[in-house]
C-alpha cells in the first residue's frame, strides 16, 4: 500500500506551515520516511531527509539561509532537492559535496497545500486538480489534524454514511456550518438510509437515500478518489466540505479537513467557525496540529451533554466525534473480528478496489486509479429525486466539478 | 505510563487484550441469481467456504408471474417455494446481470420486506445494461452494489459472513 501512495501526489504539510522565505525547517513524517520541510530564501520548497548525510543530526535544528539548510553541527548545507553545496572541513573547491545528496521530493504548493510525491520521478503524474485546491483563495479553507490511528480505518468513516444520523446527530441541528438546510429534516426524519454503491473511473459514489416528500427520495451522494480523498455531501448553501486521509506511519495519519464553496467567497463568520474548529474542522493545541480534545484527555467526554442529547456520545464536534472512535479501535483494527452488514457495502467495496489496485500495480505495473487528474474533478451532492430515476444517471452533471457552476445541494 | 485511560486503551499493546471469539455466523443467508449469467456466477459463488448460504436461481422465469416452485430452484433443479427458503433467514442477496429478472426481483424484494429480512442487490454490468432490475429492487434492497466486478459478490458474501 505504501507503493500505491507513491503514485500520487498527496498532501505533505499546510503551506502556512511555511509562511515565508527561511522560515523554519518543519518535520514532516509520510509514509513512514522522516522528513524536513523548508522554504529556502527564493521561496523554493523542500522535502529532504530529515538527518545529516555527515552524522545524521537532525535538520530540524538547521540553519535556513543564504538559499539552504545548514546542519548546525558540522556545517554541511543542502540546497531544496537535497544537494550537498557545502562541507565546510574540506578544501575550498573541493567536488566531495557533489557526491552527497539526502533523498528528496517535490514539494508543490496547490492551494493551502504543500504536495509531495514521493514516487519514480519518470511516473511523475500530473499536480492534483482537486476542485477545492483550485478555487480562489476566498473560496475556500483547509486544516488538518494529527489522528493517532492507520490511515484506512479513519478513512473507511468518510465513506460510512450510515453513521451521520447516530454521531452527529447533535451537530445537524447546532453547528453552524450545518444547521438550516432543508436536507437535514430528511436526515433526521429517516435514519434507515438504503445505500448504492457504484464504482466510477478514480473511485466509487456512494449514495444514501432517504425518504423525501411522497415519491420522492433524497440523495446524499459521497465521492471516494483512489487512494484518500473523500467529500462530504452538501447542506443548504453552506460550503461543502471533505477530507484527504494521509499515512504517517502505519499507526498515524493526517486528516486533512477542506470546505470551500464552488462560487462564491466563504463569509467571515463561515471562516471563523471552521477556524474554531466546527463543521469537520477541530480546535487545536496552538502551534501544534493536535486537537484539544485527544486521547490523553479522554476526548473532553461529558456524559452531561450526552445526557441532555447535544451530543450524541459525548465527545464534542464531529471532526473528535469520528476520530475518538476510530483511535478507540486500537492503532490498527483488526478486521477479523468484525460483523459487517449491508449498509457497509461502500467500505466493503472500497477494501476491496484498494486491493485490486495494489495488487495490480506490484504484479504489472498498472498505474491505480485517482491519478489521472480527471479522476479528481468530482463533487458530493445532495438532491431530491423522483423515486424511479437512478442517483448516478440524474446527477452525473452534479458530481462533476465545473468551475463557476453552483453545487447541488439541499 | 498513559495520560488517560482512553490513551492506554487505544495503545498497541491493550489492543491484545480484546476477546477473540468465533463469530457466528449470517443465519440462513440466500443467494438468488435472476438469470442466465448471474446464475452461471452464483454457481462458481457456490463453492466458496460459507456457512449457512444457499444458491438458488429463478433464471428463465415468464416474466410477470409469481414466483413460485415453478420458476425458482436450487442450483441443482429441485424445485424450491420462495415461502421456505425465506424462513429463519438474516439476508437475502440478490444478484442480477440485466432486465430479464426485473418481476422477480421486485416480488422477492416485496416478500422480503414483509418478512423483514435485509435484502441487498449486486448488478453485474458494465454501463449499464440492468437498469430495469436496479429499478425493481430499489424499493427493497438495503444496499444495491452495482459493479463491473464479479468478485464483488464474492467479497460483499464474505464480508457478511455468509
Ligand atoms: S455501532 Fe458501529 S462500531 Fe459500534
Ligand atoms: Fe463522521
Amino acid at each position: 500500500m505504501g507503493e500505491m501512495f507513491r503514485q500520487y501526489w498527496i498532501p505533505a504539510l499546510l503551506a502556512e506551515e511555511l509562511p515565508e522565505n527561511d522560515s523554519p525547517p518543519v518535520r514532516v513524517k509520510l509514509l513512514s520516511e522522516r522528513l524536513i520541510a523548508f522554504r529556502d530564501s527564493e521561496g523554493r520548497y523542500g522535502l529532504v531527509d530529515e538527518f545529516c548525510a555527515h552524522r545524521g543530526a537532525s535538520l530540524w535544528f538547521g540553519r535556513n539561509e543564504g538559499s539552504g539548510l545548514r546542519c548546525p553541527y558540522h556545517g554541511w548545507k543542502y540546497d531544496v532537492t537535497g544537494q550537498c553545496v557545502e562541507v565546510p572541513s574540506e578544501a575550498d573547491n573541493s567536488s566531495f559535496c557533489e557526491n552527497v545528496k539526502l533523498t528528496a521530493y517535490p514539494l508543490v504548493k496547490v492551494g493551502d497545500i504543500l504536495w509531495t510525491h514521493m514516487g519514480d520521478p519518470a511516473r511523475r503524474p500530473d499536480l492534483p486538480e482537486f476542485e477545492f485546491a483550485h478555487v480562489p483563495p476566498e473560496q475556500t479553507y483547509t486544516s488538518k489534524r494529527w489522528q493517532q490511528c492507520n490511515w484506512l480505518q479513519a478513512f473507511e468513516g468518510g465513506i460510512d454514511s450510515s453513521h451521520v444520523t447516530f454521531l452527529h446527530s447533535g451537530g445537524l441541528k447546532s453547528d453552524p456550518l450545518f444547521k438550516g438546510a432543508k436536507g437535514n429534516e430528511y436526515n433526521l426524519n429517516d435514519t434507515k438510509p438504503f445505500f448504492e454503491v457504484v464504482e466510477s473511473e478514480g473511485g466509487l459514489f456512494v449514495g444514501a437515500r432517504r425518504n423525501a416528500e411522497e415519491g420522492n427520495y433524497y440523495w446524499r451522494i459521497t465521492p471516494w478518489v483512489m487512494p484518500a480523498f473523500t467529500m462530504v455531501p452538501p447542506r443548504g448553501d453552506h460550503p461543502v466540505h471533505g477530507h484527504f486521509w494521509v499515512p504517517i506511519d502505519d499507526e498515524n495519519c493526517w486528516t486533512y479537513s477542506f470546505d470551500y464553496h464552488p462560487v462564491r467567497p466563504l463569509t467571515t463568520a463561515e471562516r471563523q467557525a471552521m477556524m474554531d474548529g466546527y463543521g469537520i474542522h477541530s480546535k487545536n493545541i496552538p502551534g501544534t496540529y493536535r486537537p484539544v480534545a485527544n486521547m490523553d484527555n479522554d476526548y473532553l467526554i461529558d456524559r452531561e451533554a450526552q445526557k441532555r442529547g447535544e451530543t450524541y456520545s459525548g465527545v464534542a464536534g464531529i471532526a473528535m466525534q469520528d476520530a475518538s472512535l476510530q483511535e478507540s479501535m486500537g492503532p490498527i483494527v483488526d478486521r477479523s473480528k468484525e460483523r459487517l452488514v449491508p449498509a457497509d457495502s461502500g467500505i466493503i467495496k472500497a477494501r476491496q478496489r484498494l486491493r485490486k489496485a495494489a495488487i495490480a500495480l506490484r504484479d504489472e505495473g498498472v498505474t491505480p486509479p485517482g491519478v489521472d487528474t480527471a479522476h479528481h474533478r468530482v463533487r458530493s451532492a445532495a438532491v431530491v429525486l423522483p423515486a424511479a430515476e437512478s442517483f448516478l444517471d440524474s446527477c452525473r452533471d452534479a458530481v462533476k466539478a465545473t468551475p463557476g457552476v453552483r453545487h447541488a445541494s439541499i | 505510563m498513559y495520560a488517560s485511560e482512553c490513551a492506554r486503551a487505544a495503545s498497541a499493546e491493550e489492543s491484545r487484550y480484546r476477546i477473540t471469539v468465533p463469530i457466528a455466523p449470517a443465519r440462513n443467508a440466500r443467494v438468488i441469481a435472476l438469470d442466465a449469467r448471474a446464475t452461471a456466477v452464483a454457481r462458481r459463488l457456490s463453492d466458496g467456504p460459507w456457512a449457512n448460504a444457499r444458491f438458488y436461481t429463478c433464471e428463465n422465469a415468464p416474466g410477470g408471474g409469481p414466483v413460485d416452485a415453478a420458476v425458482l430452484h436450487g442450483l441443482d433443479g429441485a424445485p424450491a417455494m420462495l415461502d421456505d427458503l425465506l424462513r429463519g433467514t438474516d439476508v437475502v442477496v440478490i444478484i442480477a446481470t440485466d432486465d430479464s429478472g426485473g418481476t422477480q426481483a421486485a416480488a422477492i424484494g416485496r416478500a422480503c420486506g414483509v418478512r423483514a429480512i435485509t435484502t441487498a442487490g449486486v448488478v453485474l454490468g458494465d454501463g449499464f445494461e440492468a437498469d430495469d432490475a436496479v429499478a425493481a429492487l430499489r424499493p427493497y434492497a438495503r444496499v444495491l452494489l452495482l459493479s463491473a466486478d464479479e468478485s464483488d459478490a464474492f467479497e460483499l458474501l464474505r464480508a457478511l459472513r455468509v
